[in-house]
Formats: C-alpha cells, sequence, structure tokens
C-alpha cells in the first residue's frame, strides 16, 4: 500500500549467505562507501529490489502474519524514515563525534576570553534550563545529556571553569538519581533514573567541591583585583583576569561567582538531606538559605548579561529564551541521544525556560527546607498530618522522594525507630505491655510494613497516591481481622491482661487508621477531579459515614489512652453515633473529636442540601442510557465496599438517607425512628451549617499554636457559612431562579 | 473556503447524516484519512488494521452526503477476569462538531459491546478534553483514575469506565419488578416475588 511507496531503504544484513535469498537471484550488490561505516561481522546490502518484489506479491490489505507477529504485535511497528516514529533518523549529525568535528562544542568556547566567559556563562544557564526540565519528567538524555561537553567529559579538562561546572552538575544529577532511585514506588521514576549509555559518572566526581572550591578562589581574586583603584594598571603580581575587557570585569566576575557558589551550596544540600536518621536537616536548611540568596544574585545578573549580549552566540528568537543573556548557548544538540532515550518515541521536548527554571529551583528549595523543618521526633500521626499538609503545595518528585528518603529508611521510621515501637507508642498501649518477643509475631511485622507502606504512599503523587490507597485498604481490613483472632487466642490461651491490654489498644489504632486511609482516598477524589457534580451527592454522603466512624475510633483511642477523662453515664449500649453527635456538647471530648464533628457536620449538609436539590429541583443528576446511580456508586467506592469500610453499607443506605431530603421541613415525614441505619426522615439542615460554624470558631483557642490548624478552622467556618446562606436562599424561594441556578 | 464549508455545515440535518458499521477495506482510508488529520499521534496501517479486521462491528462511520465526516473505533476482550471495550479512537471533522454525531458514534459501539457481553466499557481522555469528557459523563461513565503525565506531551488524562448493570444486580432486578408492578393486570404468576 501507499507507506511504501518511497522505500529505498537499505537494511542491514547479517553474514549468513547461505540462507540468504538474494544469492539464489545472484543479485547480492555491496553498497559502496555507505555514510554508516560496517562493522567487523557485517555488511551492508541493498535489498531495494526484494522488497520490490516482495511489495508486488501483496495485495492491499494483506499482510504478512507469522507465529511471533499478529496484528496485535504489528501495532508496536515503526515506519522507518517516519520522523515522528524512527529514532533512528539523522537530522544534522550521525553522532557525538561528528558534531565535535564539526566544531559544535569548542574548546575553549573562544580565543577571545570575553566571549568565552559569556558563552559559558550561557552553557550554564541552559544547563540550569535542562536540570529543571529533567527534573519536570523527561529523559537525562534529552535534557542534560543534550550537553555536548557532558558527553564527552574528558575534553573539557583543558578548561578548569567548565570542567568544575559540568563535574559538580554531574555529580548533583548522580544525587539525585540515586536518591529517587532508592524511593522508587512508582513509574513516574521510570523515565527519570534512566541512565544506561549515559557519562553520568565519572572517576573524581567525588571531589567535585574542591575543584568548585580551587575555581571560585580564583574568581573571587579576579574580582577583588578588578575592584582595586589601580586595577586598570597591569602589574606582574595581579594575577590574570578572568576575560579582557576590564569595564566587564566586575559584572562578568559575580555573574561566574553566583552561579558556582549555588551549585557549591546546592550539592551540599543534597549530601545533608543524605545523610541517616536526619542528622544533616540543619545543616541543608543553612545551605538552602544560601543557594536561595545565590539564585536572587543570578536573577541580578540578567541586565548585565543581556546588555553584553554581543558577546554571546546568536540571539535566541524564540519565546523561552533559556539564557540570562538571551543568546542560544553553544554545545548543545538534543537530537543525538535520540536513540538513547528509546522507551519515548523521537520528540524534541520544550525545555523549562530560564526564569522558569529558576523559579522550580526556588520552590524545590522552599520545599526541601519545609521537609527539613519538621522535627525527627515526631509521632506517627504528627508525620501523617505533615505529610499532607506537605503535598498541598504540590511537591515534585525529587522533593517528594527527599521526603521519603528521610521518614524510611532501613524499614524503620526515620531510618532510627523499628515500626513496632512506634505504633504502640501511637497506639498509646501502656509501657509495661510492650513485651519484645510478641514483635516476632508474624502479624506484627506484617503491621509494621503496612504502616511502612502507608508512609511511602503518602509521599507519592496524588493520582497514584489515591489508587494506593485504595488497594491498601484491603489489607488494614485483613489484617485488623487476623489481629482480632489472635486476641481470641490469646485470651482462651493465656492469662495476661497486659497482652490483652496491647492488642485492644493496637486493634482500635487499626481500626482508626484504616477510617482515615479511607477519608483521604474519597478527599483526593476532589483535588483529582474524580467527581462530577451528578457524584457530589454520594460522595460527601460516604464521607460523611467514614467520619462517623472515623470519629468514634479515634475518640475510643483517647479514652482508652486516659487522654480524656473518664465520661460517667454513658452507658456502653448507647447508639454511637449520637454520642458523636452530642460531642459538642459534651465539654470532656478533646479537639481532634471535635474538629472531626465539625467535618461531619459540614459533610452531613452538604449530602443533604444536594439531595434536596434533587429530589425538589432535578439537577445535579445524570440519566445515561447504559447505567444507573447504582452502578456508578458501586465503580467509586469499589474498594471501600469490598474492604467493609464501614460494614453494612450499600447503595440502598444512600438511598433511604437522601430520598426525602427536602427544603421545606413542614412537609417532612414524621420520623419513626433516628437510628442511624433508618437514616434522617426530618432535615433541620440549616442546623449542620450553623454547628460546624459554631464549632469551628469554638475551636480557635484550642488551636492557638497551629497555624495549619486554625487555616483550616477559618476554612471550615467559612465553607458553612456560605452553604447556610446558599441554604436559606434556596429554601425561601418557592422555585429556583433561573439566574440562580 | 472554510467559512462557506462552516455555513454549510451549520445547516445540517441530523437526518442527513447516515451512519454505517466498519464495511472493509474501501472504509480504512477514510478513517486514516480522518485520525491522521484531527489527532496528533501517528498510528501505522497496523494499529488501525488491529481494530477493524478483529472488531469490525465496534468500529462505525458517519457519513454526510458521501463524505466521511467522524467515526469510532473499538475492541472488545478479556481483562484480569472481566469481559470489556475499550474505546480507542473517535473523531469528528471540526466543522460537524457540536451536533451529537460523536455521541450517536459512541452509543452504537457501546450498544454492541453491551450485547456482546460486555461488563463495562473503558478508555483514556486528556483531563483538558472537556468536550470528550462531558459527553462520555452524559452517557453514564465515570473518572475512575487520574494517571500522572499520561501522554507525551506531559498532560493528565482521566481512565473513563462505564459499568453496565449486572444481571444479577438488585439495580436489575428492581427495573424488572417496576416493569411487573406496572403490568399488574396481566398477573404473571410465574415471575418470583422478591
Amino acid at each position: 500500500s501507499t507507506n511504501y511507496n518511497n522505500n529505498n531503504g537499505i537494511a542491514q544484513q547479517q553474514q549468513q549467505q547461505q540462507e540468504d535469498p538474494l544469492n539464489e537471484q545472484g543479485t547480492y550488490a555491496p553498497v559502496l562507501n555507505p555514510t554508516i561505516p560496517s562493522g567487523e561481522q557485517t555488511v551492508w546490502a541493498d535489498v531495494s529490489t526484494l522488497l520490490q518484489s516482495a511489495r508486488n506479491d501483496l495485495q492491499d490489505g494483506e499482510l504478512i502474519c507469522g507465529e511471533n507477529f499478529n496484528l496485535f504485535a504489528a501495532m508496536s511497528a515503526l515506519e522507518i524514515m517516519d520522523p515522528k516514529m524512527d529514532s533512528g533518523i539523522v537530522s544534522k549529525y550521525y553522532s557525538v563525534d561528528e558534531a565535535i568535528e564539526d566544531g559544535a562544542a569548542p574548546i575553549p568556547l573562544s580565543l577571545n576570553k570575553t566571549v568565552d566567559v559569556h558563552c559559558i556563562i550561557d552553557v550554564m544557564d541552559h544547563l540550569l534550563c535542562c536540570e529543571a526540565t529533567w527534573h519536570k519528567g523527561h529523559s537525562l538524555a534529552q535534557t542534560i545529556f543534550s550537553c555536548i561537553y557532558l558527553l564527552r567529559p574528558d575534553r573539557t579538562s583543558s578548561h578548569p571553569l567548565l570542567s568544575s561546572y559540568c563535574t559538580v552538575v554531574r555529580a548533583t544529577c548522580n544525587a539525585v538519581v540515586s536518591v529517587v532511585s532508592d524511593t522508587r514506588t512508582h513509574e513516574e521514576e521510570d523515565l527519570f533514573t534512566i541512565t544506561s549509555g549515559l557519562p553520568l559518572k565519572k572517576d573524581g566526581d567525588e571531589k567535585c567541591l574542591s575543584m568548585l572550591n580551587v575555581i571560585e578562589e580564583t574568581v573571587t581574586r579576579q574580582l577583588h583585583a578588578c575592584k582595586s583603584p589601580s586595577h586598570k594598571k597591569r602589574s606582574i603580581e595581579d594575577i590574570e583576569p578572568l576575560q579582557t575587557n576590564l569595564d566587564l570585569e566586575e559584572g562578568y566576575c559575580k555573574a561566574v561567582l553566583c552561579r558556582l557558589r549555588f551549585r557549591k551550596h546546592f550539592y551540599h544540600v543534597l549530601v545533608c538531606l543524605r545523610r541517616a536518621q536526619g542528622r544533616g536537616l540543619d545543616l541543608a536548611r543553612k545551605h538552602i538559605a544560601s543557594c536561595l540568596a545565590e539564585l536572587g544574585n543570578i536573577l541580578k545578573t540578567e541586565g548585565f548579561l543581556k546588555s553584553n549580549s554581543k558577546y554571546g552566540m546568536c540571539e535566541n528568537t524564540t519565546e523561552d529564551i533559556t539564557t540570562a543573556s538571551g543568546c542560544e548557548p553553544v554545545g548543545f544538540d538534543s537530537t543525538l541521544n535520540t536513540r538513547l532515550s528509546a522507551p519515548t518515541p523521537p520528540r524534541a521536548i520544550k525545555l523549562l525556560c530560564w526564569k522558569k527554571a529558576v523559579k522550580y529551583f526556588e520552590k524545590l528549595l522552599h520545599d526541601l527546607d519545609v521537609v527539613c523543618s519538621h522535627p525527627t521526633d515526631s509521632s506517627f500521626e504528627g508525620v501523617l498530618r505533615f505529610v499532607v499538609e506537605f503535598q498541598k503545595l504540590q511537591p515534585d518528585l525529587v522533593a517528594r522522594s527527599h521526603l521519603q528518603f528521610l521518614l524510611v529508611q532501613d524499614g524503620k521510621f526515620y531510618g532510627r525507630d523499628p515500626m513496632f515501637a512506634v505504633i504502640c507508642r501511637a497506639a498509646a498501649v501502656p509501657e509495661i505491655t510492650k513485651n519484645h518477643d510478641i514483635q516476632k509475631n508474624e502479624s506484627f511485622v506484617h503491621l509494621g510494613q503496612l504502616a511502612i507502606t502507608l508512609l511511602k504512599i503518602l509521599c507519592t503523587n496524588a493520582a497514584w497516591q489515591r489508587r494506593q490507597l485504595g488497594k491498601v485498604l484491603q489489607d488494614w481490613r485483613i489484617l485488623h481481622m487476623q489481629l482480632e483472632l489472635a486476641l481470641r487466642k490469646e485470651f482462651e490461651e493465656s492469662s495476661s491482661t497486659s497482652i490483652d491490654e496491647m492488642y485492644k489498644h493496637i486493634l482500635i489504632w487499626i481500626e482508626e487508621q484504616t477510617f482515615w486511609i479511607a477519608f483521604r482516598f474519597l478527599i483526593l477524589g476532589f483535588e483529582l477531579e474524580l467527581y462530577s457534580p451528578s457524584e457530589y451527592c454520594m460522595v460527601y454522603w460516604y464521607i460523611y459515614i467514614i467520619l462517623i466512624k472515623l470519629g468514634e475510633k479515634m475518640h475510643q483511642r483517647m479514652i482508652t489512652s486516659g487522654e480524656t477523662a473518664c465520661l460517667p453515664g454513658k452507658r456502653k449500649g448507647k447508639k454511637k453515633k449520637e454520642s458523636t453527635k452530642d460531642a459538642s456538647k459534651d465539654p470532656s471530648f478533646p479537639p481532634a473529636v471535635l474538629l472531626l464533628q465539625c467535618h461531619i457536620y459540614l459533610a452531613e449538609g452538604l449530602t443533604l442540601m444536594i439531595a434536596a436539590l434533587r429530589n425538589e429541583h432535578g439537577v445535579f443528576q445524570c440519566h445515561g442510557p447504559f447505567n444507573t446511580e447504582q452502578e456508578r456508586f458501586i465503580q467509586h467506592f469499589e474498594h471501600l465496599q469490598k474492604a467493609c469500610i464501614p460494614d453494612h453499607v450499600s447503595y440502598y443506605s444512600f438511598r433511604e438517607y437522601t430520598d426525602n431530603a427536602q427544603f421545606d421541613v413542614s412537609m417532612a415525614k414524621k420520623p419513626e425512628s433516628e437510628t442511624f441505619e433508618r437514616g434522617i426522615q426530618t432535615l433541620v439542615m440549616c442546623n449542620y451549617f450553623k454547628e460546624a460554624q459554631r464549632i469551628a470558631k469554638e475551636l480557635r483557642s484550642s488551636f492557638s499554636n497551629d497555624t495549619n490548624k486554625l487555616a483550616e478552622l477559618r476554612h471550615l467556618e467559612q465553607v458553612a457559612e456560605h452553604n447556610g446562606i446558599a441554604l436559606n436562599l434556596v429554601s425561601r424561594l418557592g422555585s429556583l431562579d433561573p439566574s440562580l441556578k | 473556503m472554510e467559512t462557506t464549508t462552516a455555513t454549510a455545515a451549520s445547516m445540517i440535518e441530523e437526518s442527513e447524516i447516515e451512519y454505517v458499521s466498519y464495511g472493509g477495506e474501501h472504509h480504512l482510508p477514510l478513517i486514516m484519512r480522518l485520525v491522521d488529520e484531527e489527532l496528533s499521534e501517528p498510528y501505522s496501517i497496523f494499529t488501525y488494521r488491529y481494530f477493524v479486521y478483529l472488531w469490525p462491528n465496534l468500529s462505525f462511520l458517519a457519513f454526510h452526503k458521501g463524505k466521511c465526516i467522524g467515526t469510532v473505533i473499538s475492541k472488545m476482550g478479556e481483562h484480569r477476569n472481566t469481559y470489556r471495550g475499550y474505546i480507542a479512537m473517535l473523531v469528528v471533522l471540526k466543522p460537524y462538531r457540536h451536533k451529537g454525531i460523536a455521541t450517536e458514534l459512541v452509543t452504537r459501539s457501546i450498544k454492541v459491546m453491551m450485547e456482546s457481553g460486555c461488563e463495562e466499557v473503558t478508555l483514556e481522555a486528556e483531563v483538558t478534553n472537556k468536550g470528550a469528557l462531558a459527553l462520555y459523563g452524559r452517557l453514564g461513565f465515570i473518572r475512575a483514575k487520574r494517571l500522572f503525565r499520561y501522554y507525551l506531551n506531559g498532560v493528565d488524562a482521566f481512565r473513563l469506565k462505564l459499568l453496565f448493570p449486572h444481571p444479577q444486580l438488585p439495580s436489575a432486578m428492581s427495573s424488572v419488578l417496576e416493569s411487573y408492578e406496572a403490568n399488574e393486570t396481566k398477573k404473571d404468576h410465574s415471575l418470583t416475588q422478591v
């Protein structure tokens, strides 16, 4: 068919002439002067005639079918010579060596020292853009290693400034690849960590800091020299200036210095963060501050470099300038590595522009600073809250990898505390019962692993995180069941009440974590825009029932750990839902539980308000031809339902709860019973929003030291207030004014 | 030239669109031309052949006055113990959009999947493709997952899934019951009470 029309392709053949069909025709014609040289065991042969006859033999729509080549396999076929598919297509140079021979990466960059320095600064800036682009999810081959100087590291040894810069860039990238590989959890890292065929490690790279120090000192002296009043007079004691134009010496020295210093401090940051058990965090913060200062200095050099752009290569006419001076950098060619970036089709990737690259590093440094600022003696719960807060900054892969590296090392919390001890502390297991033998029990080992996995999952990107959280729900549930059985066995076999106590504490803790995971799973759906408006009602409803359970377990844990005073008069038989509902009026409820109660009121109010809007005005609905709301319910809550989180909950529970929601309370049916299972028939939605607002206000004093919690409370108040107003409006209007809809 | 086409296109009646099931090799170049024009990824001819050879009954073309202006290409098969359909490509020429042609094409394909025993249908769509998301949303698809940087240009994708009512599920039963109640007068005693 048409795709083979202009195929005069030359195909390489192995020396298997005995089996070569061409031989029989006697038309084996060796190719003279091929552009790609023959190898030792191979020779080029022109098979155009063979392909021609084969093509004539095939009719339109016919396909050669082989055992290992079916239609599915055929989809992976690449069309040779299609630049979108064929990464072997040569665009300018066949090889790095050819590029070098052609003068694409001269050393020095120019014999004119001013031009040389200016061009090196352009190289430094462009490399920063490459690095930021790599961090954002592209391959090393197409970013950092589009730099010919880095592809042939030995060439730069005669040029100290370029050489030391290249060395520190290599060492930095190596350090980053190392930490991301170590904390590997997901395909996001796949493209990032591919280093095959690339000269990422070179002997002597570990000395990069001393190399940098030498060159930094030299340039510092050059800067001092040019600032001294007698600098225009040459004397034998004067050191050689950085470049030959004395008026520009100060500007160029400063421009070079801040770039070198940024590299130095950034490498230090990575080294400090790598230190075990978070020992380097304080020092890392100091270097982070220096990095940010140097980035500021780098930005300040823009004006000077732009005004001297005539010393650079040609001007970059595109919008995305990758250098401060606006010039094109010398020595880069992203097409040289297309064959090395094999998994991805050959596409020119768009590099981040210089300003954006600087911004990226500023953000990365701020995120790393947050990672360093969390105390390493934090509790498990504290860490969970911290990671959730941290994720609100939308940190990129490098920052998240460093967080995970800090939190989990060698299967231990902060690389230091065994998980069993951490969990016992979190579950408030009484000291005496911390039996060291029992931690070798298979179930407890498994529990430790689940907790570690949870921490790792929480450090991944939101999309991946949600999927994993959904999957682990079942693991937590099953473990709870196993431990429950074990407790029962323990109870029957021995009379050790201390072991029973421990089991009980841990079982409650497991349940609390399970509901917390379920809540996080549901909430992330909003962040990821997975819910459409017609699904809000069921989502808020499910959040509501999960939060009630979470509140129960949290409160239970706090009571059994003695965090709250004993509550007299609370009979065991009393309905759990009511006990949390009365929480707001009982002064002995801890603030954390009250905060949860606030969320519960909001979720409840939103569920019923949306339900009433659906029932009375027909909005927020979706009537597709192929399925019903029940199927969508089953799909969204599949993981939760499979793991029975919570038990005895189904689409019918949701329908029962919401079918009678309406705005006009007087028209509501009289409730027969106010048990949770039957759902609410009468509606006092307004009160839910009011209650939420009230609790949020009252809790301000309890969380006066916690800026994150205060922000959360403000947000809750706002949401409650706005919805309360909306609710008032809607219930007073008989029908929805089209402008309000 | 383009304005004329646009004006002409805006005056199209729904009845003027002809929907045809994939009929053979003669349809292949029409499909390829459409998809190559509208979608950014290059597909080799083998990709098209894989779909239309193995599942010709799932692919449909839309014609207007003899011109092919839209197509849907799908497949179905066993995937981790579920029999599921997959919508691979959906294209409608720009001047013919917003007339429900894409919805009609997709609906036809999904109907065949349903009749063939599929339990669910799935596809991926860019998170920025508001049109596709709205179209599939109206048909009952949910956004089951978000796929980080799924596309080469770094854009995320949603995995969209449509779950057909399971014959054993109460929802199917309740609709059976509803029709039973509606036809009370027929007094069909063969239906068991639930």
